[in-house]
């Protein structure tokens, strides 16, 4: 075949004016000639249901994104056992997103469009998960995140198939702040990390301060990955604050924690980081996190007849107790395949019906969908880090803060929703 | 015997065909790609950062400026399509225009601060200004959503007399990007033919020389940066399109280091040398992270060993080789 296609090439001998033809009748016939044998892509109707999963396996995230796949892989398994979902297995499909929006993106479209995943979950990261977010309202796959984030339930982002499970910021600066300005005093300092996590954080708890008297007597920004702060804690000291929040994630909030604990600042302060991981408190180590008070949506150590069954099923089935992340993934992917069954179909608006309005306990204590927005309403538990007696026996949980009655999250109105509606924006009809 | 001959000598020859009309046979195989990749995306992709990798080829393969600092384009023609089509105009062909405008624009300015210098001052200084457009970015979150990205740029359908052509469909999509590319590649094969296109190459080659003949070197190098730019925006434009958001990282320094890699990979002396490294790193960069999270390791083993031994790229090996065998 080579062989035929040379002899004619060399034969011939392209000249220029043949070689401007013939380019031109291919451009041409790419445009017209090539769309002729394509079909448009047809929702499979049997066969097992299909999640996909995109998480940032490589990456600074990678400890948690393995939490993620194990708890939807958790959920997957016992609604098999079950019998699947409309009589149907459900697999899941899990790609890595090395923790780059665009590549969350490239990875969520292909999952759409060339495995045809009726449901898509996982994703760490606000970028990630809103650049996955938009590939799903473009083609209508619902999508439900499980990890931590303002805009998804917030006017453009959000729409009538996406859905969050995991608390957003917000929450978790209405439930700490308040537990803070009534414990430890009203003068706070916040070191914030530069960019939109850290800002939205600063934004709630000063928001939340002003409710309880407590104010802002400094604030210093820092570039995100920094791994010096000695330069900004003369300052700190130098303020006076009865509270110290770090505004910073991951590394950055190891190293403000070691350094902070090396100058002292604890003998003089409440240091506060708004999200406290496990997995930071396990790769930090005691020392830097020790007193260290936070918010969190799930510790494996409390005391609930559903946290204590899916504690029990998460360590059997991977002989280590699960972290938040893994605790979002597992409560988010069985609500929205549950949700699947008692819609009795795929179909987006009963799908949304059948979990709008809903209080569930999946995993951590009541919890509820708010309609408006798709935001699951939850409790938030405050820990304080302690002395490890055994290798995952780290935190405390010293306060329950409830989320009733809508009283952490953001109006309906401020998300940019109608309160006293459902969300129903971005529906693509199907022909 | 005489069959023998010949089938020794056909594959030295279809090289020579092939680099002889690069042309022909890119087009060509672009209408397979689509089929041979394991999904549609993935061959997008690969054409949108093949354009980018040509562009950037321009300057270093051609004119001999190692820029560190073209994610600048890219990310500026990408930030600008998707703005034009959310705030301006929903119209895809003025959006990608914009933004190849715009990334020649940058380039035209960054060109000026940048050009009068050589070798790792230029690299340094472009990447330096790359930095700057990155962080400018980052903190202008009404603009470019900052560190969440871009979001809701708007699906526009496209139409051709009157009737729609769905170009959201993966596959249609892809021949709807391989249009912009085709065009992009009769264009620059036209400027690098051109007497300019030797001009070029004489600067890169002894640029003390070119001048001694009268040409403006220092201008001759600014407008080959502009067109580079240009291209760079219009493959930034299309990845915009191609996944409806735009990243941050696109205009952080990773992504003029993987253009470098790409280029380097499938050989920087040719024409189609880039094209074929971006393929090569793409489709290496996703078969491997489906088998190992490790990938990396594996990816860049392979890397230093083509700059050790393949120092002419994939395609100027394959080039060098059958070149060989022939005398």
């Amino acid at each position: 075949m080579a062989e035929g296609k040379k002899e004619q090439v060399t034969q011939s001998g392209i000249d220029r004016r043949t070689f401007i033809k013939t380019t031109g009748i291919v451009t041409g016939s790419v445009l017209l000639g090539g769309f002729h044998f394509v079909r448009l892509s047809q929702a499979q109707d049997t066969g097992p249901i299909k999640v996909g999963f995109p998480i940032p396996l490589t990456g600074p995230y990678g400890t948690e994104a393995k939490d993620q796949q194990a708890g939807a892989e958790l959920a997957i398994a016992q609604i098999n056992a079950k019998g699947g979902i409309l009589g149907r297995k459900v697999e899941l499909l899990v790609r890595d997103t090395k923790l780059n929006a665009a590549e969350a993106a490239r990875r969520a479209k292909e999952l759409i469009e060339s495995e045809h995943v009726h449901i898509m979950s996982g994703v760490l990261s606000a970028a990630n998960q809103l650049a996955v977010n938009e590939q799903c309202k473009l083609h209508g796959i619902p999508y439900v995140s499980v990890s931590q984030a303002n805009e998804i339930t917030q006017r453009p982002d959000n729409s009538i198939y996406t859905y969050h499970e995991a608390m957003d910021p917000h929450m978790t600066t209405q439930a700490v702040g308040e537990y803070v300005a009534k414990k430890y005093g009203k003068k706070w300092y916040f070191l914030t990390s530069d960019y939109a996590y850290g800002w939205q954080m600063t934004d709630g708890f000063i928001r939340r301060g002003k409710e309880y008297g407590a104010k802002s007597v400094g604030e210093t920004k820092h570039p995100l990955g920094t791994s010096d702060y000695s330069s900004y804690m003369p300052r700190i000291l130098a303020a006076k604050p009865d509270v110290l929040f770090l505004n910073n994630f991951g590394k950055d909030q190891i190293n403000s924690a070691k350094q902070a604990t090396a100058f002292g600042l604890k003998k003089k302060m409440q240091i506060v980081c708004p999200i406290l991981l496990m997995s930071s408190r396990l790769g930090g180590g005691e020392e830097p996190f020790d007193g260290v008070i936070g918010g969190t949506s799930f510790y494996w150590e409390m005391n609930h007849p559903t946290a204590k069954e899916f504690v029990a099923a998460f360590q059997k089935a991977n002989g280590r107790p699960p972290i938040d992340y893994a605790g979002y993934a597992y409560g988010g992917v069985k609500e929205i395949l549950m949700g699947v069954e008692r819609a009795g179909s795929l179909d987006p608006t009963k799908l949304a019906e059948a979990i709008e309005g809903r209080t569930y306990d999946n995993y951590k204590g009541p919890q509820w969908w708010r309609p408006c927005d798709h935001q699951s309403q939850q409790d938030v538990f405050i820990i304080k880090s302690k002395k490890a007696k055994a290798e995952y026996d780290v935190f405390q949980i010293i306060q329950t803060v409830s989320g009733k009655g809508e009283r952490l999250l953001r109006t309906c109105i401020e998300v940019g929703q109608n309160p006293s509606k459902p969300i129903r924006s971005g529906l693509i009809e199907k022909k | 015997m005489e069959e023998q001959v010949q089938k020794q000598s056909w594959w030295p020859k279809l090289v020579k065909v092939v680099s002889d009309h690069p042309l022909v046979f890119i087009i060509l195989f672009f209408f397979i790609i689509p089929f041979i990749m394991p999904y549609k995306a993935l061959a997008t992709q690969i054409i949108i950062w093949g354009l980018f990798a040509l562009g950037y080829n321009v300057c270093l393969g051609y004119t001999g400026m190692l820029s560190f600092g073209h994610a600048a384009y890219f990310g500026v023609g990408s930030y600008t399509t998707g703005i034009v089509l959310i705030r301006l105009w929903p119209n895809i062909w003025f959006g990608i225009f914009c933004g190849m405008l715009m990334g020649a624009i940058t380039a035209f300015v960054l060109g000026y601060l940048c050009i009068k210098r050589r070798g790792i001052y230029f690299a340094m200084l472009t990447m330096a200004f790359a930095q700057l457009i990155y962080f400018l970015a980052f903190q202008w979150v009404d603009l470019t959503g900052g560190d969440n990205g871009l979001r809701n740029i708007p699906a526009t359908p496209v139409t051709l007399f009157g009737y729609d052509l769905h170009i959201y469909e993966p596959l249609r999509f892809y021949f709807f990007v391989l249009f912009f590319v085709i065009l992009s590649l009769l264009a620059l094969n036209r400027i690098l033919e051109s007497p300019f296109g030797q001009v070029l190459q004489a600067v890169r080659e002894n640029e003390p020389r070119a001048k001694s003949c009268g040409y403006e070197t220092t201008n001759v190098r600014w407008l080959a940066f502009v067109i580079s730019g240009s291209i760079s925006g219009l493959a930034g434009g299309l990845h915009a399109i191609y996944l409806h958001f735009v990243g941050i990282d696109s205009l952080y320094w990773t992504t003029s280091g993987q253009v470098v890699m790409m280029t380097l990979l499938g050989g920087m002396g040719s024409f189609i040398g880039p094209f074929i490294g971006a393929g090569i790193f793409l489709y290496l960069e996703d078969m491997l992270s489906a088998l190992t999270s490790n990938w990396m390791i594996f990816l860049g083993v392979i890397f230093v060993l083509c700059v050790l031994f393949f120092p002419a790229g994939v395609w100027g090996t394959i080039k060098n080789l059958s070149t060989r065998k022939k005398d």
